[in-house]
């Protein structure tokens, strides 16, 4: 009997569907990291920005260690930095948690052996075409930026 | 011969009429009855917010239950007592302490979710009770609710010196065989995210299989084999800038795709392991079940939040 009655309100109960949670994959965000690892990642809601940094293993390996934080580093030749920037979103499952959207853009930088100390290559791939008039001078401080970040903890 | 027709049609008429009143009597005489017990702790929230709470999920999640007479009519009545019951078990306003401390505002946020995806108050309950449905400015209000709350508590967040890796001694392994394993680490990221919710900051890594599924939109349902794995942070407080940090490591969360094993589950196993010395959550392997019954919130996407979307045309 009471198989019977689930029975009649399986039929009645209606399907609670709301059409903004129907949704297809948009695998196109995913990153190809090339074999490079994670270093860290953060989060802006000003900017509305999500960004994970990649990097290969000497650029993991010095990300992560101790470091005195009033002594800006400078890259060590062999290092590879990927810097990439999507654009944050409000995830359409969960009121409460924000997820990447599309790629912004795709930052590397480079370290490899000068003839006086190490040279440093910077190149942005900016989907948003925007162009910024201090180019030089933020290059500067987009590569401390990357410099300065800390390898998150992992297990 | 018509006469005899006709009268052998009226008789079958009774005989069922009178199986149908008979059955209903029964039915009815047997309904089960919903006891109030006492209200032991009550939820407390400012005024506007519990207001909407007892008009429209405390007929449910609570001790005061109120019927209406129809709702004790047989067989809606065994339907009413067994969502009673059932709801009951998962939270009760009611007894709101039973939950512990650290996990009531994440209730909180689960309620306010289901409320979001259209899923409370139960849908066929909402259709005879037109007054417990939660109009869009009622949600409003409880989502700017649980802002503030989660906001008061992560504002300053976790500027502690960051606890470094301990190495642990054996492999970590869940209660239903799920084992912790380094290997994510070489895998893609399919997504990441921040939480203001509960002051976290997540990278998603999925394996080839699962990065494949996506890539074929062939995710109802996952294949077997995929492996999705979810590393979690507590978030440092904003620099600067603005940006949000990972501080201390959290959590990872692991879900593995073998519809067969985890049938009871929806074909997800599900394995967490917290702090740096990884200790596998959950005492029975129950524990799953309250895994997915959230996770069904992300049906539409086989069951997983965190993937890479667009609408769906
Ligand atoms: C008619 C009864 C009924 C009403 C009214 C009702 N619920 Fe429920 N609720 C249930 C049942 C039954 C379940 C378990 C089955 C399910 O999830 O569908 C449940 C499950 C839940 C869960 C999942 C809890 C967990 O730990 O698994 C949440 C959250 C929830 N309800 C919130 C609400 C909120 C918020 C309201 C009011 C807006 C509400 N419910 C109104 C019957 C009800
Ligand atoms: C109250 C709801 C809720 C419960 C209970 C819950 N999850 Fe989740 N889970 C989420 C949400 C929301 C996300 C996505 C947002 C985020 O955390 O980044 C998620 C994400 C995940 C992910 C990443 C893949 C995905 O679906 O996005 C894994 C893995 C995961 N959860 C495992 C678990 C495990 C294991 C348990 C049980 C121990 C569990 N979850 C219980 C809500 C829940």
């Amino acid at each position: 009997m009471k198989s019977l009655i689930a029975l009649i309100f399986a039929t009645i109960a209606l399907d609670a569907c709301h059409d903004s949670r129907k949704l297809a994959p948009n695998p196109e965000t995913i990153f190809d990291d090339h074999g490079l690892h994670v270093i860290t990642s953060f989060h802006n809601d000003r900017t509305r920005t999500i960004a994970v940094l990649y990097g290969n293993d000497d650029a993991l390996a010095n990300a992560g260690k101790e470091r005195d934080a009033h002594t800006p580093r400078v890259g060590t030749p062999g290092e590879v930095f990927k810097l990439v920037t999507w654009d944050l979103k409000q995830n359409p499952l969960w009121f409460g948690s924000n997820i990447n959207g599309n790629v912004q853009s795709v930052e590397t930088v480079t370290v490899s052996a000068g003839e006086s100390g190490p040279a440093i290559d910077y190149a942005k791939d900016d989907s948003s075409q925007k162009k910024d008039e201090n180019a030089v001078l933020s290059n500067a401080e987009r590569i401390s930026f990357i410099f300065a970040q800390r390898a998150s903890v992992f297990p | 011969m018509n006469a005899l027709k006709r009268h052998r049609y009226r008789n079958a008429v009774a005989i069922l009429a009178g199986i149908l009143f008979t059955s209903f009597v029964v039915l009815q005489v047997n309904s089960p009855k919903i006891e109030n017990p006492p209200v032991t702790s009550e939820f407390h929230g400012p005024e506007e917010v519990t207001r909407i709470l007892k008009r429209s999920c405390y007929d449910c999640h609570s001790n005061e239950t109120n019927l209406r007479w129809y709702d004790k009519v047989a067989p809606f009545s065994y339907k009413v007592a067994a969502d009673v019951e059932e709801a009951r078990k998962r939270f009760n306003f009611s007894e709101w302490d039973s939950i512990p401390k650290a996990d009531q505002e994440g209730k909180l946020w689960y309620i306010v979710n289901m409320i979001d995806a259209g899923r409370m108050p139960l849908p066929e309950y909402a259709a005879t009770h037109p007054n417990a449905k939660v109009t869009p400015a009622e949600l409003t209000i409880l989502k700017n609710y649980v802002t503030s709350i989660s906001q008061k508590h992560y504002e300053l967040g976790d500027t502690a010196r960051i606890v470094e890796q301990k190495q642990v001694a054996q492999v970590p392994t869940s209660i239903n065989g799920i084992q912790y394993f380094d290997d994510y680490k070489n895998w893609k990221v399919i997504s990441s995210t921040g939480r203001p919710d509960n002051g976290t900051s997540r990278i998603i890594y999925g394996n080839d299989i699962a990065v494949k599924a996506l890539e074929e939109n062939k995710i109802l349902p996952w294949p077997d084999g995929a492996v999705i794995v979810k590393v979690v942070w507590t978030s440092q407080a904003p620099d600067a800038d603005g940006n949000v940090k990972p501080g201390n490591f959290n959590n990872i969360q692991i879900m593995v795709r073998d519809a067969k094993k985890f049938a009871s589950t929806e074909g997800w196993g599900f394995a967490r392991f917290s702090g740096l010395d990884l200790k596998p959550y959950g005492k029975t392997v129950s524990f799953a079940t309250s895994c997915i019954n959230c996770h069904q919130l992300a049906k539409g996407t086989g069951f997983v939040f965190d993937i890479p979307t667009k609408p769906a045309r």
